[in-house]
């Protein structure tokens, strides 16, 4: 079964992980997903690198161009997973662009993320409206395609996206692209509580969240939380276990 | 929301119908709605790159399954046979069986299908495949089997599909004869099907837009998702308001200096010796070149949408000039994106942006050109979405921009139809422009597509040679991919990469091509050509020399490839080239490179 239904039954608020694959050569990539899964967070979303990261800041776009001058692909990354003899014990998602994916062959694309164990792949310049570009392949190899809901999602295409949410639905908690942020701002909220109230999956908020005040500040209107540009700065700046605090701030049991 | 299928499709404008829907159908079966695999391939071209492409077999074998998927190509296969599991397990993509519900008994075969997806359908009486009767939905209520693994088919039609829908929610309604007249596939009926399947308001909301053929649609993150359906909903409206209308037409007369010449090239004419040649004159524009035509149309259009504030990207610096231009006519707040390679090579345009009051932003990132400047100005918009307008150089991006920009452009090409029956009294033979994202070229070709007879040449630029990597020569080069928010022609890496365009012109220097072109390329009624940076230069030379005209460098590779073509034609032929604009922003390069020049 996918892992990402198992999701839904948890009580704790669930930390996703982003990490950039191949930032600081392929090699390490297992090594980052074992030490974050021993860190208690509760799913791994493995970036893949572009040339046009038109979603992303400055923080994950230059993560990616140092995985692209090493060389690192879609195809190279899906079979390094694929390779692993230790045990993963926490869902795996595929962040990537678009345009990888069809050039590797949407087919063969889905075929293979079955193969790496990946759970879920999220595509943030494949809307709604054309996800049969890949959603079909995807659901026949049993990988969810995760949805992304924004600020600016009116209210009816909420609902439209919301009917077809696989796995969790990805909320974007800026008008704006990804990076750490010192602020969430109080609309914020709202729209989390609007999401949640409305989805049949878990809800987790994504883009900018890198402090223990953001998460205190959603905590009650989202069922997690995602971390990206802050992650992947730790990592390259080997000061990864100053991240631990903020995978226990949303993790842990949590009385009002 | 459930998605909607049509099935049988057999005609160029059933195909057209049918965009809105999630998938098509092909009948390989013996069927009165057969095609061939040729003919479902050449269909198969103008189906959106995002709609399923589903072909139904009737006992068939694995290789003729197999080898028709990847002719046409099809993206699943439908199987109305008595197929075995081991042949439905075979087949790689997903697969549809479909069985006849006649009995509760039917419905225990459906549940144990080995396929991704299972078709219900009404006993089929002429032929397998689906008779069109309607058979009891209540059979299904309770059948084991999961909604989304569900395909209603049947007597299906526009009157009764709501409520089938409604009663057992499925994955897919497929639709063949309940939208046909006379045993031939209807147009409206088609869109009426699709209508009440998805519900009206609903399917306006997330309906899937913006296709020429396969490539184009709206591939952007979702936080642009509400800008680009607003804009498109401003546009419809804004196209077919007279009063705005004349409101662009006032500032092309009066600011741009419209309706440019069609200039009889005489002695351009005579040496070379084949075809009259004439000039459209876009270097004349107000700004040099037809970049403000399309900044003007924009601008309008953004400030009747109550946005004040403009961000743009340019490559050579002419879009930025003429969007800062207009900016300043407007008194609109602006900026603009240009790579720092960009800002280095056009100095002057810099400054020129500048002096109107426009601010620049370097870009550093990436290839530090015109790629990267969209992908800044896209991000730029992403974040100040709600009072900003993305004012788009070219007939690039996701929908509407691609048909915004060829509409505002399409002045070009219909006073040039105008003027060329005025001189001539016919229309010409053969016209050429040059293709950097496409605007200038879609322009002047758009209003002559329906006429067959009028040859159309794109021509973009081959940079330092096609052997080598030097180039921007996107459709001889590229494949298909999705980049700036469209699906298209690119140049790009095996693992999907975009890759660094190369041409002397700053102005054609663009990894992709407006989707537009790359279907125009496909169905064949507009060719591509390339010309090296030494050809342009050349043609910049003897261009001048004869016509008394310095061309921009995007220009002098149309005129260098009309060159090349006029040899092909006859004395009493005609020939147009647009000049884009003309080669004062050049100078720089023109001086460097032509150094010596006796
Ligand atoms: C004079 C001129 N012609 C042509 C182009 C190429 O653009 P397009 O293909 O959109 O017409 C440019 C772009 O900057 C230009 O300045």
């Amino acid at each position: 079964m996918n892992r990402l239904k198992l999701l839904k039954e948890q009580d704790a608020k669930a930390f996703v992980a982003y990490i950039m694959a191949g930032d600081g050569g392929l090699e390490k990539l297992s090594e980052q997903v074992l030490y974050l899964q021993k860190a208690g967070v509760t799913a791994i979303e493995i970036g893949i690198p572009f040339s046009d990261p038109v979603a992303d800041g400055p923080t994950i776009e230059a993560a990616g161009n140092r995985a692209l001058k090493a060389g690192v692909t879609l195809d190279k990354v899906l079979k390094e997973m694929a390779s692993w003899t230790f045990e993963v014990e926490v869902p795996l998602l595929i962040m990537t662009y678009l345009n990888p994916v069809i050039s590797f062959g949407v087919e063969r694309f889905a075929k293979e993320c079955k193969k790496a164990r990946v759970s879920g792949v999220i595509i943030p310049d494949l809307p709604y409206e054309h996800r049969q570009l890949a959603h079909t392949f995807l659901k026949k190899e049993d990988v969810a395609l995760i949805q992304l809901v924004t600020l600016t999602t009116t209210d009816k295409r909420l609902e439209a996206i919301l009917q077809e949410a696989e796995g969790f639905v990805y909320a974007v908690t800026v008008t704006g692209i990804t990076g750490a942020r010192d602020q969430i701002s109080e609309d914020v909220r709202a729209f989390t509580r609007k999401v949640r109230e409305k989805s049949p999956v878990p809800v987790y908020a994504g883009f900018g969240i890198s402090k223990v005040q953001h998460v205190d500040m959603l905590r009650e209107d989202v069922d997690g939380f995602i971390v990206g540009s802050a992650i992947v700065e730790a990592f390259y700046n080997q000061t990864i276990e100053e991240i631990e605090p903020l995978i226990q701030a949303v993790t842990a049991p949590h009385s009002v | 929301m459930t998605k909607v299928k049509i099935c049988g499709l057999m005609e160029e404008q059933h195909v057209e119908a049918a965009r809105e829907a999630d998938a098509i159908g092909f009948v390989f079966a013996p069927s009165k709605r057969r095609v061939s695999i040729e003919r479902a391939s050449e269909l198969a071209k103008l189906v959106p790159v995002s709609t399923e492409k589903i072909g139904v077999f009737v006992n068939a074998s694995l290789e003729e399954i197999e080898e028709t998927v990847e002719k046409v190509p099809l993206t699943m296969v439908q199987l109305h046979g008595d197929e075995p599991d081991e042949l439905v397990r075979a087949i790689k993509v997903p697969v549809i069986q479909a069985f006849s519900i006649r009995h509760k008994e039917d419905i225990q075969r459906l549940e144990s299908s080995a396929a991704d997806f299972v078709l219900v359908d009404a006993p089929g009486t002429e032929y397998r495949g689906g008779s069109g009767h309607v058979f009891d939905w209540s059979l299904l209520e309770r059948a084991e089997i999961e909604a989304s693994r569900l395909i209603l088919a049947g007597g299906l039609n526009a009157e009764n599909v709501e409520a089938a829908v409604i009663q057992t929610a499925p994955y897919m309604v497929d639709v063949s004869s309940g939208v046909e007249t006379d045993g031939r596939k209807d147009e409206v009926k088609i869109q009426e099907f699709i209508r009440q399947a998805k519900g009206d308001s609903m399917q306006q909301t997330v309906e899937k837009t913006g296709f020429f053929g396969k490539y184009g649609g709206q591939f952007v993150p979702e936080t642009l998702m509400k800008a680009v359906k607003e804009l498109e909903d401003a546009y419809m409206e804004a196209k077919d308001d007279p009063a705005f209308k004349q409101e662009y037409h006032h500032y092309l007369s009066e600011y741009v200096g419209r309706e440019q010449p069609l200039t009889f090239a005489k002695r351009l004419t005579d040496a070379w010796g084949g075809p009259k040649v004439y000039l459209k004159r876009e270097d004349l524009n107000h700004t040099g070149a037809h970049k403000i035509n399309n900044a003007i149309g924009q601008a309008l259009l953004a400030m009747r949408m109550g946005k004040r504030k403009i961000v743009a990207e340019t490559g050579a610096g002419q879009h930025g000039v003429a969007t800062a231009t207009i900016c300043a006519l407007f008194d609109l707040e602006c900026v603009i994106f240009m790579g720092e390679e960009d800002i280095k090579r056009q100095q002057l345009n810099v400054f020129r942006m500048k002096l109107l009051g426009a601010k620049v932003e370097s870009v550093t990132k990436g290839s530090s050109t015109l790629k990267d400047a969209v992908n800044e100005a896209l991000r730029y918009w992403v974040t100040n979405v709600e009072d900003t307008h993305y004012l788009i150089g070219s007939a690039l991006g996701p929908h509407p921009f691609p048909t915004m920009v060829r509409d505002f452009q399409s002045v070009i090409g219909e006073e040039t139809k105008r003027q060329i029956v005025q001189h001539e009294g016919r229309l010409p033979d053969t016209i050429l422009a040059c293709v950097g994202g496409g605007s200038n070229a879609i322009g002047m070709f758009y209003p002559f597509l329906k006429d067959e007879s009028v040859r159309l040449i794109g021509v973009e630029a081959s940079g330092e040679g096609l052997d080598t990597e030097k180039h921007a020569a996107t459709m001889t080069k590229g494949t298909e991919g999705v980049l700036h928010g469209a699906f298209m022609k690119l140049l790009q890496t095996d693992s999907g990469q975009v890759l660094e365009a190369h041409s002397i012109s700053a102005g054609l220097d663009y990894p992709g091509i407006g989707p537009e072109h790359a279907y125009l390329a496909d169905i064949g009624r507009v060719e591509y050509e390339s010309i090296t940076d030494k050809e342009a230069l050349e043609a910049v030379v003897s261009f001048s020399r004869l016509e008394g005209i310095i061309p921009a460098l995007e220009s002098a590779h149309a005129i260098a490839q009309a060159e090349k073509t006029a040899k092909t034609m006859s004395e009493d032929e005609i020939l147009v080239i647009c000049v884009s604009g003309r080669g004062d922003k050049d100078m720089a390069t023109y001086a460097e490179r032509l150094e010596g020049l006796a």
